[in-house]
């Protein structure tokens, strides 16, 4: 297209607000958002574990006693779990496992993997809380 | 019965006249079989010769007629008028390409990267007619089939912000393209394909917006394509650490 070149470039570029377009993009900037949390929690808690490696264990159980801790790790919870489902559904979208002629569902895998996060979970604080 | 109307609003652009774009409406006679490339052919043929956009195969195959309708790409030709609300439709240019005139975008970029991921069957050695064809299963058929059905329409990257924002980006159908060959038995270019598809602005620029397999009309599921790629790519890295020698 060399005899167009010296036309001004028309575009239509990425706006800050493309994320507002359709139901799909939102959702994705959801799943990029929620994953702020996920940090945000990380660091609160090094802090806390950080307490507990400097003074005692009391400092560290008082830090997560605070009423503002509890409340954003309520939040926290709830976000970091949504991120993690859709993970968990993106997985089992792009590794379907084959059995037999048939392929799992994406649904299946987020189920699965849902599961397995409670055993494991549960697993690590049996063995560092409740054992 | 008086006929009905619908009215389309088609973005124009003309760069040796307008400094920039803008919207001109046209009222075309409404039939409930009709799709947005009929209206098109309706306004060019009866209201206005001067509207350019591209079209051919009008049946989804050719993959020339794409647009931004009513803000999603689409495949004019595979538009009803009647899955429009009040039957005003608004038809742009593909989004992150640049414009040519009106509805024309510069294919130039998708055409590069097209022959960049070399899209053929690459052999080491290539056998002799006389050694007959090279056999495939239908299980190997398989492997790829979905993602060499592409029609190269440049939908999915007028859907792709990752492109939008950076157009040196690989993008969905060229990797689609890329994994086709790399997912068939009979290629044996993965060497060759794999630093193409795994460098800086290929497949890792992908933060799995997922939107180019939403508006694929073949079902292409570029996102697979591109999250296998990764997989492929990964996995192959770790081989090649594990065992220097021999490991792929
Ligand atoms: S992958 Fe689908 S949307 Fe993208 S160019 Fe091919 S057919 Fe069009
Ligand atoms: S005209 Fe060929 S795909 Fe629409």
């Amino acid at each position: 297209m060399a005899e167009n070149k010296h036309y001004p470039e028309l575009r239509k570029r990425l706006t800050p607000g493309w994320w507002t377009a359709n139901r799909h993009y939102a959702m994705y900037m959801v799943r990029e958002w929620t994953s702020l949390f996920v940090a945000l929690y990380s660091l609160i808690f090094i802090y806390g574990l950080s307490l507990w490696a400097t003074g005692s264990r009391a400092d560290f159980l008082n830090f997560l006693k605070n009423p503002a801790v509890i409340g954003f790790s309520l939040v926290a919870l709830v976000f970091t779990m949504y991120h993690a489902a859709t993970w968990f559904y993106l997985l089992g979208a792009v590794a379907p496992v084959k059995i037999g002629r048939s392929k799992t569902k994406p649904w299946q895998a987020l189920i699965l993997n849902l599961i397995l996060l409670v055993i494991v979970s549960y697993l690590a604080i049996w063995l560092v809380v409740l054992r | 019965m008086s006929q009905e109307i619908a009215t389309i609003r088609v973005t124009r652009y003309r760069p040796e006249k307008d400094s920039q774009p803008f919207f001109q409406e046209y009222k075309v006679p409404y039939r409930h079989d009709m799709v947005v490339l009929d209206a098109l052919n309706y306004i060019k043929a009866e209201l206005d010769g001067s509207l350019t956009y591209r079209w051919s195969c009008r049946m989804g195959v050719c993959g020339s007629c794409g647009a931004n309708i009513d803000g999603e790409p689409k495949l004019t030709c595979a538009s009803f008028l009647h899955e429009f609300k009040d039957r005003t439709i608004t038809v742009e240019p593909m989004s992150h390409f640049p414009v040519i005139k009106d509805l024309v975008v510069d294919m130039e970029d998708f055409m590069e990267k097209l022959v960049k991921i070399k899209p053929w069957i690459i052999r080491k050695k290539d056998s002799l007619v006389e050694e007959g064809e090279y056999r495939q299963s239908s299980k190997e058929l398989d492997r790829y089939q979905q993602f060499s059905s592409c029609i190269n329409c440049m939908l999915c990257y007028a859907a792709c912000p990752i492109y939008g924002l950076n157009e040196k980006f690989l993008g969905p159908a060229a990797t689609a393209l890329a994994y086709r060959y790399i997912e068939d038995s009979r290629d044996q270019g993965k060497d060759i394909r794999f630093p193409i598809v795994h460098e800086i602005e290929g497949v890792w620029e992908c933060t799995l917006v997922g939107e180019c397999s939403v508006v694929c009309p073949k079902g292409v599921d570029p996102m697979l394509a591109i999250q296998r790629t990764k997989i492929l790519g990964a996995t192959n890295a770790i081989k090649s650490i594990l065992m220097p020698r021999g490991g792929r």
